[in-house]
């Protein structure tokens, strides 16, 4: 990169811009209720007052702006009493704003959002006579005059400061389509930026290099940019998402979902791979930074270069690409009853869940059945009733469905906080008069099965022991259990390390993995079509869940369990996604590979990775890279689903909980995303030491 | 039918040949090299490592149904990504009729040896019968040296390379590099000559020394004394091979 780049990328990592936000958030509040808005208005007022607050900034290394001004805090729209009545007897998603879906980047950016003004005005006559669309399409049209007005004096200030170039950039975009590559970028950086301003969390860049090729390529073409111009650009792009990779107040520093989906294939099943697909993966390389999270479609017969420099990428130890596989993803979906057309388009959501871009309204993760505390209490109360392996497995398929339906049950009472602004950027809300918070073609839930590994594994020691050789008896399980296995340490042994493990390509084991994941299906499909006409998706994500179902956290839907038969102490953190129990003994990433292909992923289309940590030994010469590729390929030569490949070195992460101020910019993989290890809570710090890593043999 | 000891199978090993491919560890070796880096492989029997870990047995009794069932599940992975088995040790052609009846068990897969060349011709033949690809190691070309840091005298090694070569597989010489020991130009100068024009020889392959050589000696009960100066950077001659016209990488 460039001396310029490596100028925004430290001002970046020093939070300079973050230096410059107000302190005190706008206040709306009392407008809106001395007008009576409608909540619809209030969203859109509070888009058009933010923009409005914004401060124009730019610094002279900047050729593509936006630097927020205003606080992380969102105004509140409702006084705290009213709220409450709003929302009395509702289910919130997470912090309440439509959050974690992809907008149609494509059409807002070509349509530019005079265009979409134009669409917006077409339906106010056409729904002239339904109040509600024009009360949503009028709102609409406020955002889109106050980020217009926001654009205008960005290029009145860069006016001013002799920025020609800038002022002229930003009096054509985001108004009218972008003639270049440059104005492209622009636009969506404003745009995705505003969706923020309005407390929309997990913005998704949806498929980028689908979107953006078409400028680049003209430009490319007609002379106007060469390669190393275009690297550039991008870089300053890819570094301007992380100016406020702090604004997600979730979980966890760095979960901002802002995600890019690469590669795969067009709408009519040809490939959709294009030169800004490898630009992409260039450039986030040498940028190295969190954001943006790259996720690339792979299949069996992706070329082998490509996959290779996905593989230059995992080796700078950022935990992306993250890949899915095409002859996978695109029949579950289709089998879910997405339209193949869409099914095609699918890009991924904050970590792992499939969405179509600018179609979906799917709230992708209602939360976690937990399947170690499905097993744990289907074995104590089994073995308790005398019963026999079948009997225990009647039992979890029992523990699941209820799990599932609790879950699922919240959400029936989903609530949605209208979100006019976003609705601009989707496919057709101003098309069809339909705040985006009301619905989309897709209304789905997703469902992650979390902690697979060790219930499978608790359920395999079980067979194994107490029904196959008899060793242990079922009320020496039960009692050890209660006592976390204090005075049973021998028991606790021998089922940790005598017992067949997941992940290690053995049926004994890998059954019951496989029997969870459908009886999760089972469930999902047994629950019918929810209350917003979608149905719900199972997956194999872990999220959060790993630490919480193991060491609870308030407010949380999900069961808590205790010891578990896979000889897991209490608290104990739980394998992420697709991996084997933390601290079991590995045959190697050939073994997890096969035990993970045997899952029938047409029934588990809610995404969720097989996670495998690879030392970052094995990527030291270039021949060793090529072999990660051919393993990357047998991935999806193996029917999985999806890859999260990881290059670490546990020695760095052990040293950086003793010395973090020398290791500020080590970024790791947290779950479906990737954050600075220094700014981890230490109990996700600690999972992530405890993982397999598979070193080079 | 025989049984054979392994001490590891380890999957995806990238520095044990070309693709994807699974290593078959065998257990026990006639040399006892100064720089050896799998200590736990020397002795033909079963033992116990200890660490602050805990404790594990390394050696393991295995029927040649039972090796070849676990490799050929892996088959499916292996063959589409240009890889294979490979059978490494120790030294494979101890055990070098429990490793035929594997691969006579095994499914079309590309298989590699890779050996110290210290062994029974026959052994060798019997495999040699069997696999794709030989790793063939050269060490020291000075008898009396290679006496002296491998316990064993090097003529065996030498008389084999030549079954090796006139058995139509094709094989990579690899050299070890030990820094004042075998990386002289002497010593490299004489490998080369002893492979100059050999048949079937796809390249020579110079190993970078492992400075972890010494790491498992203490959890496998045993000491780490090299007599050269493991600090001391290698001396990478390529010229000699390439004088002798032979293809020569390091690896």
């Amino acid at each position: 990169m460039n001396p310029r780049l490596e100028v925004l990328k430290q001002r970046v990592r020093d939070g300079e811009g973050r230096a410059l936000r107000r302190q005190e958030p706008v206040n709306i509040l009392a407008e809106c209720e001395a007008e009576h808005l409608s909540w619809s208005k209030r969203a859109a007022r509070l888009t058009v007052r933010q923009c409005e607050a914004e401060t124009p900034v730019l610094s002279p290394e900047e050729h593509i702006v936006f630097t927020r001004t205003l606080p992380a805090t969102i105004p509140a729209v409702y006084a705290a009493d009213e709220w409450d009545h709003l929302t009395r007897g509702r289910t919130l998603h997470e912090l309440g704003p439509v959050s974690n879906i992809c907008a149609d980047w494509g059409r807002a950016l070509s349509q530019g959002l005079l265009g979409r003004r134009e669409v917006a005005l077409a339906s106010l006559k056409r729904y002239g006579d339904e109040p509600q669309a024009v009360d949503f399409l009028e709102g609409a049209i406020e955002t889109i005059d106050a980020v217009l007005a926001l654009a205008q004096r960005y290029a009145e200030a860069a006016c001013r400061m002799g920025r020609e170039e800038i002022s002229e950039i930003l009096t054509r975009v985001p108004a009218r389509a972008p003639r270049t590559f440059h104005e492209a970028l622009q636009s969506l950086r404003l745009l995705q930026a505003v969706v923020w301003l309005g407390g929309n969390y997990h913005v998704g860049l949806g498929r980028f290099d689908q979107y953006m090729w078409p400028y680049l390529k003209a430009d490319l073409e007609q002379g106007r940019l060469d390669e190393g111009a275009a690297f550039d650009l991008l870089a300053e792009f890819f570094i301007s998402l992380n100016r406020d990779s702090d604004l997600y107040p979730g979980v966890q520093q760095g979960d901002n979902g802002q995600t890019i989906t690469l590669g795969g294939v067009d709408r009519k099943g040809g490939t959709a791979v294009n030169p800004l697909t490898s630009l992409a993966l260039q450039v986030s390389r040498e940028v190295c930074l969190i954001d943006p999270k790259i996720n690339l479609r792979i299949s069996a017969s992706t070329d082998l270069e490509l996959l290779t420099l996905g593989t230059e990428l995992t080796r700078k130890g950022l935990g992306f690409p993250q890949y899915c596989n095409d002859d996978v993803v695109i029949p579950a979906l289709t089998a879910c009853g997405y339209r193949l057309e869409d099914a095609r388009e699918y890009a991924v959501a904050a970590c792992w869940e499939f969405l179509i871009p600018g179609k979906a309204m799917d709230v992708v993760n209602i939360g976690a059945v937990s399947f170690p505390a499905a097993a744990d209490q289907a074995i104590r109360e089994g073995l308790l009733a005398g019963e026999n392996m079948a009997g225990i497995l009647n039992r979890v398929r029992g523990n699941i469905a209820e799990q599932v339906h609790d879950l699922a049950g919240a959400y029936e009472k989903l609530l949605l906080p209208p979100a006019p602004y976003y609705s601009v950027l989707m496919t057709d809300c101003l098309e069809e008069g339909r705040d985006i918070s009301r619905g989309a073609r897709y209304n789905n839930f997703g469902i992650h099965g979390a902690g697979s590994a060790n219930a499978a594994d608790a359920l395999a020691a079980v067979e194994e022991f107490v029904f196959r050789d008899r060793s242990v008896p079922p009320a020496e399980i039960i009692a050890a259990l209660g006592a976390d296995y204090e005075g049973y340490e021998g028991l606790r042994v021998k089922l940790a390390e005598k017992a067949p493990k997941t992940g290690n390509d053995d049926d004994r084991a890998d059954r019951f993995l496989v029997g969870l994941f459908q009886m999760l299906a089972e469930a999902c499909e047994g629950y019918g079509t929810t209350s917003r006409g979608g149905i719900l998706r199972p997956g194999s994500g872990s999220a959060m869940y790993y630490v919480w179902l193991a060491q609870g956290h308030p407010g949380m839907r999900e069961p808590l369990v205790g010891a578990t038969a896979e000889g897991r102490h209490r608290g104990q953190p739980f394998g992420a996604n697709l991996a084997p129990s933390q601290g079991v003994q590995m045959r190697g990433p050939f073994s997890l590979l096969l035990s993970y292909g045997k899952l029938d992923y047409r029934r588990v289309c809610n995404g969720g990775p097989i996670t495998m940590e690879l030392s970052d030994s094995v990527f030291r010469e270039p021949e060793s890279v090529r072999k990660v590729a051919l393993l990357i390929r047998a991935f999806a030569q193996q029917g999985c689903q999806q890859l999260q490949l990881n290059s670490v070195n546990v020695e760095t992460l052990r040293d950086a909980r003793i010395h973090p101020e020398l290791h500020k910019n080590l970024i790791v993989r947290v779950w479906g995303w990737s954050g600075y290890f220094c700014e981890l809570a230490p109990e996700y710090q600690d999972q992530i030491i405890a993982r397999h890593v598979f070193a080079a043999g | 039918m025989t049984t054979g000891c392994v001490f590891d199978i380890r999957e995806f090993t990238v520095h044990d040949g070309p693709g994807i491919r699974t290593t078959v560890f065998l257990k026990g070796c006639p040399l006892r090299c100064a720089w050896c880096h799998n200590p736990e492989g020397q002795s033909t029997e079963p033992q116990v490592m200890s660490s602050p870990a805990g404790t594990r047995q390394v050696g393991f009794e295995y029927s040649p149904d039972e090796l070849a069932g676990r490799l050929n599940r892996q088959s499916v992975l292996f063959l589409p990504n240009e890889g294979g088995v490979t059978f490494s040790g120790g030294e494979p052609l101890m055990q070098a009729g429990f490793v035929a009846e594997v691969i006579d068990r095994l499914e079309p897969m590309p298989v590699l040896l890779d050996t110290s060349g210290y062994g029974d011709e026959r052994d060798l033949r019997l495999l040699l019968d069997r696999v794709d690809l030989v790793y063939y190691d050269l060490k020291l070309i000075d008898e009396g040296s290679h006496l002296h840091y491998t316990g064993r005298s090097n003529r065996p090694i030498l008389s084999n390379l030549q079954v090796v070569s006139r058995s139509g597989v094709p094989f990579v010489v690899r050299v070890p590099l030990v820094p004042g020991v075998t990386d002289t130009d002497e010593n490299l100068a004489g490998i080369a000559q002893a492979v100059k024009g050999l048949p079937g020889l796809v390249q020579v392959d110079l190993l970078p020394y492992n400075l972890a050589a010494g790491a498992k000696y203490r959890a496998a009960g045993m000491e780490f004394r090299p007599e050269y100066d493991e600090s001391q950077p290698v001396r990478v001659n390529t010229h000699v091979f390439l004088e002798a016209g032979e293809k020569v990488r390091l690896a």
